[in-house]
């Protein structure tokens, strides 16, 4: 073969102006003149034959919006979503205000008591629920396959999916603005008195980091099968399991180094400096970290599917 | 390799464990070439497929679409192409509008060409009643238009179509199949199909695969001649019917017509037909070379016979396909351990026919040693 591509080289010209002209033809009846442009400066480079000229694609981060919006498309038009957010708003709220005494026990305008439920929530139900479907379901339908087989990398795949899911959880999250929104703001409201935001926004910076690194071991047990019920009970199971271990009578249980490892390694005890206003950077590293591992590794999963 | 070779495919082999879906399939597709990808269920046509589309890579070989490599340049390849998986996986929740306009952002189409290529595909794949429908309300056979359409929406140089035309009616077939035909001038077609009829309209080249390895490849009329043998079809009066027996003494008994017709000189085999009790039919394999229609009329006329039916059929491409591709269905109504030649895979084709009919062995010879002869 590739002696006869030398053979032919000079032959390669004479047909190299052929298709440009051939190619110019083509674009000029049904293609604007920028194309035409391109495609006929094309075969001059024999080499390199249309390497750069029909890579139609779009930049990194715009292919990764449109998975990404495609996504949330999808999400909002299905029922589950609303329900979801429904569901885990009234829980949340029965359990903040009514709980034990609820808020009212606490006689201080503070929010804190929202961030010791909000993480469970999140870790039991939202999103498990919110990453299930991702690449579970496409891998099922077969949709995986026609995507995939567009010009697409695996990478903005996985952060297509990831950013798709999170923007629903992040969606989820900002809902539960509204407690103190609706509780401490002035007319037409409550106003119980004034409340401290800062270390509100503060917990609300710490959801959102719980929940990426969540959101992206979701994605990860999505990419690992095709059904979306072990998806959402792996995905639930481990952050469930991250999150309870880092309860304080385990802790205490086990003391010295290993309940320090545990307590290293547990979301609940890694997010609770973020409940008390407090932005740890070590906290913060451990989140994003997660996020990435589990990324990665949903990209791998992804791009094993060419070698099984 | 000249620049016209769009589609080139080299020793391509595929296993799932230890099954062998590919087994050194290489062919190669040139420019506006229409291209029929035929073999059974299981043949390894969508495993050629999605290597060529780069959603798996192969075991072993080398595949490239327009010159460039499916492994290395996979984007480069992959915006060349259009490709239509089978039964049309798309988005159910969207809408038929929604998922073009999907596929044409994916593949950078800025809006106001967006619109332009939108209208002609949508009068091309017939859509302009659904566009606002959701995918999930729409019947298999308008999936498989949208999903058509979504292979054409950036007017790729190569389509590859994984039996696009397997949920359409008869209607909707012979009208893909005619904008085929249109499309195939200035595109090239690979299109894997079970349908024979459709090949033979819309293709002028086709390939068949068979248990991993490519069996056949060249023009339809090649594949056709390929099995170098003709097919007789013989009547002989058995007994008195209605009206009078007009041959001379009793009517013949069926084992000695099947031996008559054996014995004739270039009869390769006699296979006896179903039919009532007043006639004997054979179905006789004879050389593609001499005709001995005149052999059999003069053998049956001396014997005293009566000749009730006497015609020479020309191989369909049906009965090329199905001689090609025969083992693989005895296989599948075979149990136990079957005779596998895997490990023999650097022998020729033929011998992986061997085993399952001693009269198919010339079949299976590659076409191009045919080529040569003629």
């Amino acid at each position: 073969m590739n002696s006869e591509t030398i053979e032919k080289d000079s032959k390669k010209k004479l047909l190299a102006a052929g298709q440009a002209a051939e190619a110019a033809r083509e674009a000029g009846h049904d293609e604007d003149s920028e194309e035409s442009h391109e495609s006929s400066a094309e075969p001059m480079t024999s080499a390199s034959h249309g390497e750069k000229a029909i890579l139609h694609r779009p930049s990194s981060a715009s292919m990764v919006w449109t998975l990404a919006q495609r996504e949330i498309q999808a999400n909002l038009n299905s029922a589950i979503t609303y329900i979801v957010i429904a569901a885990s708003l009234v829980v949340v709220g029965l359990y903040f205000f009514f709980y034990k005494g609820g808020f009212w026990q606490v006689d201080r305008a503070s929010m804190a008591r929202m961030f010791d439920s909000i993480p469970f929530a999140l870790c039991f139900l939202t999103v498990p629920l919110f990453t299930m479907r991702s690449l579970a379901d496409e891998k099922r339908v077969g949709t995986i396959e026609l995507l995939i087989t567009m010009p697409v990398k695996d990478s903005e795949v996985i952060l297509g999916k990831f950013i798709g899911s999170l923007a629903m959880v992040a969606l989820q999250i900002a809902l539960l603005a509204a407690y103190p929104i609706v509780m401490f703001s002035r007319a037409p409201f409550w106003h119980l008195g004034e409340l401290d935001w800062s270390p509100f926004w503060v917990g609300m910076l710490g959801l959102l980091l719980l929940s990426m690194a969540g959101t992206a071991i979701g994605v990860m047990w999505s990419s690992f099968t095709e059904s979306q019920i072990l998806s959402y009970f792996a995905t639930m199971l481990t952050l469930v399991a991250l999150y309870a271990i880092g309860s304080v009578s385990i802790v205490e249980f086990l003391q010295g180094w290993p309940g320090d490892a545990i307590s290293f390694v547990s979301l609940q005890s890694r997010f609770e400096p973020f409940a008390r206003g407090l932005i740890d950077s070590r906290a913060v590293i451990y989140f994003l970290s997660l996020t990435t591992l589990g990324l990665v590794v949903a990209f791998r999963s992804l791009e094993s599917r060419k070698w099984s | 390799m000249s620049t016209d070779v769009m589609i080139y495919a080299n020793g391509l082999s595929k296993r799932y464990g230890s099954f062998r879906a590919l087994d050194d399939v290489s062919f190669e597709v040139r420019r506006g070439e229409v291209v029929g990808f035929l073999g059974p269920n299981g043949a390894g046509k969508s495993t050629t497929m999605r290597i060529l589309t780069c959603f798996i890579a192969p075991t072993s070989g080398t595949a490239k679409v327009r010159g460039q490599d499916v492994f290395d340049d996979t984007l480069a390849v992959r915006s060349s192409l259009g490709y239509l998986p089978q039964r049309a996986p798309l988005y159910l929740e969207m809408t038929v509008y929604e998922y073009l306009r999907f596929a044409a952002k994916v593949r950078n189409i800025d809006d106001s060409l967006f619109k332009q290529r939108a209208r002609n595909v949508v009068e091309v794949c017939g859509l302009a009643q659904s566009l606002s429908k959701e995918i999930r309300q729409l019947s298999h056979g308008y999936r498989q238009r949208v999903g058509l359409a979504q292979a054409l929406i950036h007017d790729p140089p190569i389509l590859i179509l994984d039996e696009p035309t397997s949920d359409l009616d008869p209607n909707e077939k012979a009208e893909f199949l005619n904008y085929l035909k249109q499309i195939g001038k200035d595109r090239t077609v690979l299109l894997s199909t079970h349908n024979l009829k459709e090949v033979e309209s819309a293709c002028a080249r086709a390939i068949i695969v068979s248990r991993g390895r490519v069996v056949a490849d060249g023009a339809l009329d090649e594949i056709r001649a390929k099995s170098g043998r003709v097919r007789y079809i013989v009547s002989v009066q058995e007994s008195i019917g209605a009206s009078a027996y007009r041959g001379t003494g009793a009517p013949p008994k069926q084992s000695d017509v099947e031996r008559a017709l054996s014995g004739l000189k270039g009869v390769k085999k006699v296979a006896e037909l179903p039919t009532d009790d007043r006639a004997h039919q054979y179905a006789i394999d004879g050389d593609d070379g001499d005709d001995i229609r005149a052999d059999i009329f003069r053998m049956v006329s001396d014997k005293g016979w009566v000749l009730l039916e006497l015609h020479r059929d020309t191989q369909t491409l049906e009965d090329v396909f199905r001689q090609l591709t025969i083992g693989d269905e005895r296989r599948n109504r075979q149990l136990g351990p079957v005779a596998e030649t895997s490990n023999a895979s650097d022998e020729d084709d033929s011998d992986d026919e061997d085993e399952d009919d001693d009269s198919d062995d010339e079949e299976t010879a590659p076409i191009e040693s045919k080529r040569g002869k003629r």
